[in-house]
């Protein structure tokens, strides 16, 4: 209790302001004037009775410190002056300042960015209720194979399990036409099951979710809106429940609105959500969906997992055609969706370490720098008595009141950086929802802030403090070898730097080597004056094969008419857009694979002229052309992965396989050249088509090759199809270059992030090197005066100074290359193309640092090789 | 005869009883009381009384006041609190049983 009365009296200490001196000074003067007095009275004169009573009283001076330390703020005290006195010397020097600010800023700056990304990632709590106990539970082949699962089994596993609370399928999720409320527009939603809501542990907050039974195919449509939708599209009007929304030209009555602040990952863009409706026309062999459940109470994660096992084994001897090595993987929700993004953001977050120790490194030369200017008055700080402690104190305030404006400015830049991030990672990074400034992210940039001042500020505070005072202020010769120590140090210091920097263009030019040659890989296609865009039919309006078949005839037809078009055709997938339709691949006459997925192939479908347009060689045999329709033979085309997989040295011409989409036995016509399906640098999937016409799908991708350039034949391309459906959009329309660039979107970042790393290594570096260069040279002008006059040669002297750059950049590519060969194993994964230990890219690095070293030393070297001997020699 | 000086640790003790006998008190006159009570042979350093008076402040022992002193003049007088008048009647039982010990060890056989 006493305790905390005797904190209020400190704390109310601290307002009184001057206050305490005054009163401390009067009560002083009253003592020593009584005794004064008191003295007097036997006699002795005024002067010497005050000098008697100032005996007796003591120090006064040292007393009034002593009294003022009493309640213990003392501290605080000192740290004030040493801010002020920060603040002001940092002021007198706003070209360092600035430069180390930025520096800071942009060290700092780029960590609380990737830290963001790997909160959102990894330890960011999902804001669901007990969101440890949802799992995702994912169909996993034993060979490794296809992580989705198929609708079928989901049935299976939430009829069968005991284990979970709730399951339900991840929303997937689909673009739609919004009519009847203004202008048609697009907008967004995710199909998925009755339990999501539930898995979840969200509550609407204005109707309800859908139920089990809207979820059959031939229930009424209805939809949940989420809270921004709402408010948007509806004003926030209570009584949206019950009114309907036209998607598609199907009509969707609303029952119920999401809580403001829903996050899924994923979903972002949904403005709503709808039942599947149970496609149970898709067999047991088409696996898309993702699976989420809520782990009922008392059961572990273990239980759950060797019961699904269990049950997985069940449906592999119930359904030994499709289900064979199938088993399941149940693992937290986070696990799941972090396996894309987890390498990557990982792999960003250790190297922005190395950049902000780089920065740091950096501050700590240029400290030191200013340092030898400040070298007078930090000699008289210590002869009046401050400790080292304290000039390392002062120091220290120094760096950290620079780390902490850089950390502010920093935040900025990650403001920036995190926009940047949002729009361009690719979208199985899941990571938009989470990249924001949450307070543990705001608490991290602070930490770290503080580290890097007290980092950068040690070894010049520890050099500094170190000084003799004396033979400072004498300002004579000692101070020329104090300064070749300090010298030494800074040598050191850029040394360090530029291993660091070694460390960090090795890694830029290995991922720059590896994306240019995943850029010029074969794709299989002629991406040049290829323009793509997408069609999505809506069910409503065309519901039948035949007016599918009809549209797609005759948008070709159109499409081929046109003036500058060399070729048009539509296609089921387009390469490198991943979006893969798997099925088995049966060979008539031969005996039917055990394992299915085995003989998975991929599915597409395709109009005549198609493998024409996009530049595909035809090997053998034919591409469909007209007389392939509904009534005629039945045919396909295989790439030639296929043919080489499963007709090793046989034709495949003539030859007949079942098509797992409909059942027919089709006729292999010919066999074409095979594409890439998701990155250039994937081998090709065995795959095969059919006509179109003969197998109509409402979405497919068009491709058109333009005799100019592509990106003009957008217009006409826009009023053929609205020629004959004027309420179709045309989606996402890219050049196919620009296809090809944006499957390698995640490479790039990786790489665009390390380069700008790079730059800024680059950068410091040759601040470094100029600084310890330039600085030599001033201390040195003396000997270079002597030099030039005893008759070196201009060359001389920049040869002399030039190696005083390049010397510890040496040292530096010496230290750093083995590091780097040694860390750059940890990039292996994230190549394509190249070894982790490029010869090129390892010998580069060392050649640009030296190019930059020499560089940085140039301007001091042409200066020191201009002095005037007469002045160097006459000012001593 | 020179000054001796008081056994450390017991100023506060000494300013503290002070207080007690005498109630409010400026710091010269506390400087005072001590040197006429114990017959001027603790001789304080008047000074080092200040320091001891802003400690007991913080730990609520006394308080402090501004008042006239006797000739008029501004002074601050410090007063003993309650839990002041405890702590002193423990120092003192506390000081008085070792000296009590003190005194039967060196007593003469």
């Amino acid at each position: 209790m006493e305790r905390l009365g005797e904190l209020w009296r400190r704390l109310l200490f601290l307002f009184q302001g001057s206050r305490f001196n005054r009163e401390m000074e009067e009560e002083i003067r009253f003592h020593l004037e009584s005794k004064t007095e008191r003295i007097r009275e036997s006699g002795i004169s005024a002067d010497e009775a005050r000098y008697a009573a100032r005996r007796r009283f003591g120090n006064a001076a040292a007393l009034k410190e002593k009294t003022r330390e009493a309640w213990g703020w003392s501290g605080l005290d000192r740290l004030a002056q040493d801010v002020k006195f920060a603040v002001r010397s940092l002021s007198r020097n706003p070209a360092f300042t600035l430069i180390v600010v930025l520096t800071l800023a942009f060290g700092i700056g780029v960590n609380t960015a990737i830290f963001s990304a790997v909160n959102a990632l990894l330890l960011n709590p999902y804001p669901f209720p007990e969101a440890d106990r949802i799992v995702s539970v994912d169909a996993r082949h034993i060979s490794g194979k296809n992580g989705a699962t198929g609708y079928q089994d989901f049935l299976d596993w939430q009829r069968q399990n005991t284990v979970f609370e709730s399951m339900a399928i991840t929303p997937w999720t689909g673009e739609y036409t919004l009519t009847g409320q203004g202008e048609p527009q697009r907008i967004a939603g995710g199909g998925t099951t009755a339990d999501f809501l539930r898995v979840l542990g969200i509550h609407p907050v204005l109707g309800r979710f859908f139920t089990t039974e809207e979820d059959q195919p031939s229930a009424p449509r209805v939809a949940v809106l989420t809270y921004e939708s709402w408010r948007k599209r509806f004003n926030a009007d209570p009584g949206v429940l019950g009114r309907a929304m036209t998607l598609d030209g199907t009509q969707l009555t609303i029952v119920g609105v999401l809580p403001p602040g829903f996050v899924f990952p994923g979903i972002e863009a949904c403005g709503f959500f709808t039942p599947l409706h149970g496609p149970s026309t898709l067999g047991r062999t088409q696996h898309q969906y993702g699976v989420v459940a809520r782990l009922k109470s008392g059961i572990s994660l273990e239980q759950a997992q060797s019961e699904m096992s269990t049950i997985a084994r069940r449906l592999e001897q119930q359904y030994p055609a499709t289900n064979t090595g199938w088993g399941v993987k149940v693992q937290p929700l986070r696990d799941a969706l972090a396996e894309w993004a987890r390498t990557p953001v990982m792999f960003l977050f250790s190297t922005v370490g190395f950049v902000l120790l780089l920065a740091c490194v950096n501050v700590s030369g240029l400290m030191l720098a200013r340092a030898s200017a400040r070298g007078k008055e930090i000699a008289i700080r210590s002869s009046l008595g401050a400790g080292r402690g304290r000039i390392v104190r002062q120091i220290l305030t120094e760096t950290v009141l620079l780390s902490a404006t850089g950390g502010a400015a920093g935040i900025l830049l990650a403001l920036w950086l995190m926009d940047v991030l949002r729009k361009v990672a690719p979208q199985q990074y899941a990571l938009d929802a989470g990249l924001h400034l949450s307070p543990a992210v705001l608490l991290f940039t602070l930490l770290v802030s503080l580290l890097t001042g007290i980092v950068s500020g040690f070894v010049p505070a520890w050099n500094a403090s170190g000084a003799e005072p004396s033979s400072t202020l004498k300002n004579d010769g000692n101070a020329w070898s104090r300064s070749r120590s300090r010298n030494r140090l800074m040598s050191s210091l850029v040394a360090g730097e530029v291993a660091l920097s070694v460390i960090l263009l090795a890694g830029a030019g290995l991922l720059a080597k590896s994306f240019i040659l995943a850029m010029h890989v074969d794709t299989g296609i002629r991406a040049d004056r290829l323009l793509t865009f997408r069609l999505a039919l809506p069910q409503a309006k065309y519901s039948s094969k035949q007016q599918a078949a009809a549209f797609y005839r005759d948008l070709m037809d159109r499409l081929r008419s046109s003036p500058g078009v060399d070729a048009a055709a539509a296609v089921s997938t387009l390469p490198m857009t991943g979006g893969m339709q798997s099925g088995a691949f049966e060979v008539e006459g031969r005996p039917k694979a055990a394992d299915w997925v085995d003989t998975s192939v991929q599915y597409s479908r395709s109009t005549p002229g198609y493998f024409h347009a996009a530049g595909i060689p035809i090997l053998y045999g034919r591409d469909f052309d007209a007389q392939d329709t509904d009534s005629s033979l039945p045919v396909g085309i295989v790439n030639d992965t296929l043919a080489r997989r499963f007709f090793p040295g046989q034709d495949p011409i003539g030859q007949r396989y079942k098509d797992a989409y409909d059942g027919k036995w089709r006729t292999i016509v010919g066999v074409a050249g095979s594409v890439k399906s998701q990155q250039p640098m994937n081998p090709p999937v065995p795959g095969l088509f059919c006509p179109h016409a003969q197998s109509p799908s409402n979405w497919m991708w068009i491709t058109l090759r333009s005799r100019g350039d592509e990106a003009e034949l957008t217009g006409m391309a826009r009023a053929a199809v609205q020629g004959l459906d004027p309420d179709l959009p045309l989606l996402k329309i890219r050049t196919m270059r620009e296809v090809v660039s944006d499957s390698l979107s995640g490479t790039r970042l990786l790489m665009q992030f390390l380069a700008g790393f790079a730059v800024f290594a680059l950068l410091l570096d040759a601040i470094g090197i100029y600084g310890i260069v330039d600085y030599s040279v001033r201390q040195r002008k003396h000997e270079m005066g002597i030099r030039v006059a005893l008759g070196a040669s201009y060359r001389n002297v920049i040869g002399l100074v030039l190696r005083k750059g390049a010397l510890p950049a040496a040292v530096g590519v010496l230290l750093g290359l083995p590091v780097a060969l040694a860390a750059s194993g940890m990039l292996r994964a994230l190549l394509y193309g190249i070894s982790p230990r490029d010869l090129t890219v390892f010998a580069g690095v060392p050649v640009v640092l030296l190019i930059v070293a020499l560089g940085a030393s140039f301007l001091p070297a042409r200066r020191a090789a201009k002095v005037d001997p007469i002045v160097a020699l006459r000012c001593e | 005869m020179g000054k001796t000086e008081i056994p450390p640790g017991t100023l506060y003790m000494l300013i503290l009883r002070s207080l007690d006998r005498n109630g409010p008190m400026h710091g010269y006159g506390i400087a005072q009381h001590i040197q006429q009570m114990s017959e001027s042979v603790l001789q304080v350093e008047e000074g080092s009384l200040y320091p001891a008076l802003q400690r007991m402040l913080i730990k609520g022992w006394v308080k402090a006041e501004w008042g006239l002193s006797e000739n008029n003049r501004r002074a601050r007088f410090y007063k003993l609190t309650p839990a002041g008048r405890k702590q002193v009647t423990a120092e003192v039982a506390e000081f008085t049983r070792v000296i009590e010990a003190i005194t039967r060890v060196i007593q003469p056989a």
